[in-house]
């Protein structure tokens, strides 16, 4: 049982922190609410851009004084743009907690955005553009996003965003997106491990955020997706296509979201025990990896299916997740698969106590979305509490064939060659 | 330092606690991989590693796959080089269940005709997914050439030629003379008393018979007498690699250490993570230019292997120049002694890893395990104290000892050209 506890530091941060005892370490996750929901209309890639630049300079660390001093701590530190959040995911030694609280609250407040700084982290997009062009799972993840999502809507990109965009995103559209977004946004502070004065580290750190109630948010266009289509795209010189079957989701904060990630996990999310998973690698054979998500955003998060197939299995692999699916959607689930997907969701709680990082992420997605201060609490009883109606419900819903997009990136197929 | 005790059967166990979690991690170590096999079975040991999730006598397959998947845990399995590695982490009350199915498939594995042609279509979409990316291919490429005589040349996953030529046999017969008690070891972390970890995984292993012991293969590597060169052309990439492999030593060498110690002090890093962009390769490459991301690479093996450098080469540059940033910071590091702060920075920066991994119970099991395998240390504390001892000259010397130009190998990655096309079309109608 997980025992976390809290604090409101001002009305934009809340911090979150569990202690483990017998650990050397603190896992230390900082959300920022300035994820691609949070992202100016039609100025796709200007989060990630922002994001990224905190990590070179500040105004009291150049790039390489911020990098050294983060180093000599022995620190892990990443910083990911997500659909809702840009976050810090990093550790460090439970004696160096203050200091790298200090470094990470430096970039976050006070980034420099000094030209030559921004113009290399544009360099790096900007080939990672490039490098996507030919990857198979970065084509099909942008086909299956063009697809489903209308002109305009946050999550018809990747968080790399639009190249038009990164290309032309100027240093004064960065400050002013961190200074809305960031300073203007909320944050969640999530620390598990040796976290003996963690809130006063915090505190410390982060004390001059500037307080006040949180910008007005982006409006969001209702994303809409009422038809199946499908898009394959030849790549040259690949050996393996990847498939992408993607829907729209509902918000984190539905009551049926439970109920999704379980219908989830009787689907795909895991390869051998999920139904799909299993008839399309186990019965056979026709993929290495094939597995299903759901994510937890403030909208229609992408729920998916991805699967890596050699193009002589694409129509075949494709037919059998959707027999699978329509199998669900009629309400033919077996009881015990029914139970084995609570039953694993519950004990994959269990397991994830295992590191602090485990522990961290289980509490961040609570404090994250207002989930409650009891939400762990309740969570396994919620799991084990839906039912096979519900789950054929979400299915029905939001699993629909007939509003499917389909992506198909790799060599051409057998009818393309 | 692990509690160990020896079976009758030859199995060794080794168990140590963590008890800030209510869980177990369990890993059986066979001492089988790439370096067991020979031109033609090729993958031989990881088509096995596969196999071995398709059924025993006892539990038919798909069993265990649902009974770990409703505990939650993590379960899965790996081949290298010089080993094939079974885990589950669990919640603590079903580790002794957990350990009765290592035990039985440890001799009792099925490897059904049926089964393996059908997983023999997985794992020929595992290498052609591997394929798809230009790191792989390349560093594949540059295994092989590296070594002449050594497996390790051969590589873990094998040629997709010889997957579909794979017996099932064969396979049995592979099973058969390397999954042994007396060529395996056991690591058991977790949240109990590790005389009781120890006496469950005696009661599961103990009833296992020992068979025939295993000779480690001999093949061993002659000296490399000048540099080696390869290029792979491939449209299906967009960035430039460089990749230098140098000769290294086993992870039993009194200089294992210094080049771990060395592996971190040239670092690297690039795309999101914030951490290693103070080393020296990522200001020289990265910093300055020249590369997206670089890294640096030294890893514990039975047998000499290879210390690699790598990088991602920036749009617009040559792979020449590269080369030779990478190759110059390598010479600085054999040339110089590290300044005291960099010296200390690399030490906190092993020092840190260390307790990360083992703030984990899974994580503290793996590094564990890993030493064990390639006989690098007894424990992860011995590796770390032994980490700790080493000298700004041990690192510089042992640079200098193996950054050496006549057995190095350069792979350079080139993309060409490619055009694509895309097709639109709704579903249920012909494309």
């Amino acid at each position: 049982m997980i025992r976390v506890e809290r604090r409101v530091l001002t009305d934009r941060l809340r911090v979150a922190a569990v202690e483990i005892p017998g650990v050397r370490s603190v896992s230390v996750l900082v959300a920022l609410e300035a994820g691609q929901w949070f992202e100016p209309r039609g100025r796709a890639g200007v989060a990630r851009l922002t994001a990224q630049s905190l990590l070179r300079g500040t105004l009291t660390h150049g790039p390489a004084a911020w990098g050294e001093a983060l180093d000599e701590l022995g620190a892990g530190a990443r910083l990911d743009t997500g659909a809702h959040a840009a976050f810090f995911t990093g550790q460090c030694l439970a004696e160096d907690l203050r200091a790298y609280l200090g470094l990470v609250a430096d970039a976050t407040l006070r980034p420099a955005f000094a030209s030559a700084e921004v113009e290399f982290v544009r360099t790096h997009a900007v080939a990672q553009f490039e490098e996507d062009a030919t990857d198979t799972r970065a084509v099909a993840d942008r086909i299956f996003r063009e697809l489903l999502y209308p002109v305009g809507h946050p999550f018809r990109t990747r968080a790399l965003g639009d190249e038009a965009v990164v290309r032309s995103a100027t240093v004064d559209e960065l400050q002013a997106h961190h200074r809305q977004a960031i300073l203007g946004g909320r944050a969640v502070v999530v620390m598990a491990g040796a976290v003996e004065g963690a809130f006063a580290a915090v505190a410390d750190a982060f004390g001059d955020w500037p307080a006040g109630p949180r910008s007005a948010l982006v409006a969001v266009p209702h994303a809409r997706f009422e038809r199946g289509i499908r898009r394959d795209e030849v790549v040259a010189d690949k050996t393996q296509c990847d498939v992408i079957l993607g829907w729209l989701a509902m918000p984190r904060t539905d009551p049926r979201f439970t109920a999704a990630r379980v219908a989830n996990m009787v689907f795909a999310a895991d390869t051998f025990a999920s139904r799909a998973g299993h008839v399309v690698r186990d019965e056979l054979g026709l993929a290495y990896y094939v597995f299903s998500s759901i994510q937890g955003t403030l909208g229609e998060s992408p729920w998916t299916l991805r699967m890596g197939v050699n193009p002589e299995n694409v129509e075949r692999a494709i037919a059998t997740v959707n027999a699978e699916l329509a199998k669900i959607i009629a309400g033919d689930i077996a009881d015990d698969d029914l139970s084995l997907a609570r039953d694993k969701l519950v004990g994959e709680l269990v397991v994830g106590l295992e590191s602090p990082g485990g522990v961290a992420h289980q509490v961040l997605e609570a404090e994250l979305f207002g989930l409650g201060d009891d939400h762990l609490a309740r969570y396994p009883d919620l799991l084990r509490a839906v039912t096979k109606d519900e789950v054929v419900a979400v299915a029905r819903e939001f699993l629909r064939l007939d509003r499917c997009a389909i992506a198909v990136a790799g060599p051409p197929l057998p009818t393309q060659t | 330092m692990p509690l160990t005790r020896t079976l009758a059967n030859g199995l060794v166990l080794h168990a140590l606690e963590a008890r800030h979690a209510p869980v177990v991690s369990l890993w059986v170590w066979y001492h089988v991989g790439g370096r067991n096999e020979v031109p033609g079975t090729t993958g031989m040991s990881h088509f096995l590693e596969h196999m071995l999730f398709k059924g025993t006598t006892a539990h038919p397959k798909g069993e265990l796959d649902r009974l770990f998947a409703r505990w939650g845990a993590s379960f899965n399995a790996f081949t290298s080089e010089d080993v094939t590695c079974y885990l589950e982490t669990v919640p603590k009350e079903r580790y002794a269940t957990a350990l009765e199915h290592e035990a039985d498939r440890m001799r009792n594995a099925l490897v059904d005709p049926v089964e393996v042609d059908a997983e023999r279509n997985v794992i020929v979409s595992e290498r052609e997914g591997l394929e798809n990316s230009p790191d792989f291919l390349l560093g594949e490429t540059l295994q092989a050439v590296a070594f002449d005589r050594h497996p390790y040349g051969q590589g873990v996953i094998g040629s997709k030629d010889e997957i579909k030529l794979m017996t099932r046999d064969g396979l049995y017969a592979h099973y058969r003379r390397h999954y042994l008690p007396n060529n395996a070891f056991v690591v058991i972390v977790g949240d109990d008393e590790a005389e009781r970890l120890l006496d469950q995984a005696e009661a599961a292993f103990a009833r296992v018979e020992a068979g025939e012991p295993v000779a480690p293969p001999r093949a061993p590597e002659p000296p490399q007498m000048g540099e080696k060169r390869l290029v792979v052309r491939r449209a299906g990439g967009a960035l430039p690699i460089v990749q230098i492999a140098f000769r290294a030593p086993r992870a039993t060498d009194p200089l294992a250490c210094a080049l771990t110690a060395a592996a971190a002090a040239l670092g690297g890093g690039g795309g999101s993570s914030a951490s290693g962009r103070s080393s020296r390769l990522y200001r020289a490459l990265v910093e300055s230019g020249l590369a997206l991301n670089t890294g640096a690479s030294f890893q514990l093996m039975k047998d000499p292997h290879l210390f690699y450098l790598d990088a991602t080469l920036k749009p617009g540059v040559a792979h020449a120049d590269v080369e030779r940033a990478l190759l110059n910071e390598a010479a600085k590091l054999a040339g110089d002694l590290l300044p005291e702060r960099e010296f200390a920075k690399v030490k906190r920066q092993l020092l840190a890893s260390s307790a990360y991994a083992s703030d984990s119970v899974t994580g503290r099991a793996f590094r564990t395990g890993r030493l064990l395998a390639t006989g690098a240390a007894g424990s992860v504390s011995e590796w770390h104290a032994r980490l700790q001892a080493v000298t700004a000259d041990e690192i510089r010397d042992a640079a200098r000892g193996i950054f050496i130009e006549r057995s190095r190998v350069v792979g350079h990655f080139i993309p060409e050209e490619a055009g694509g096309a895309a097709h639109d079309g709704a579903i249920g109608v012909a494309r």
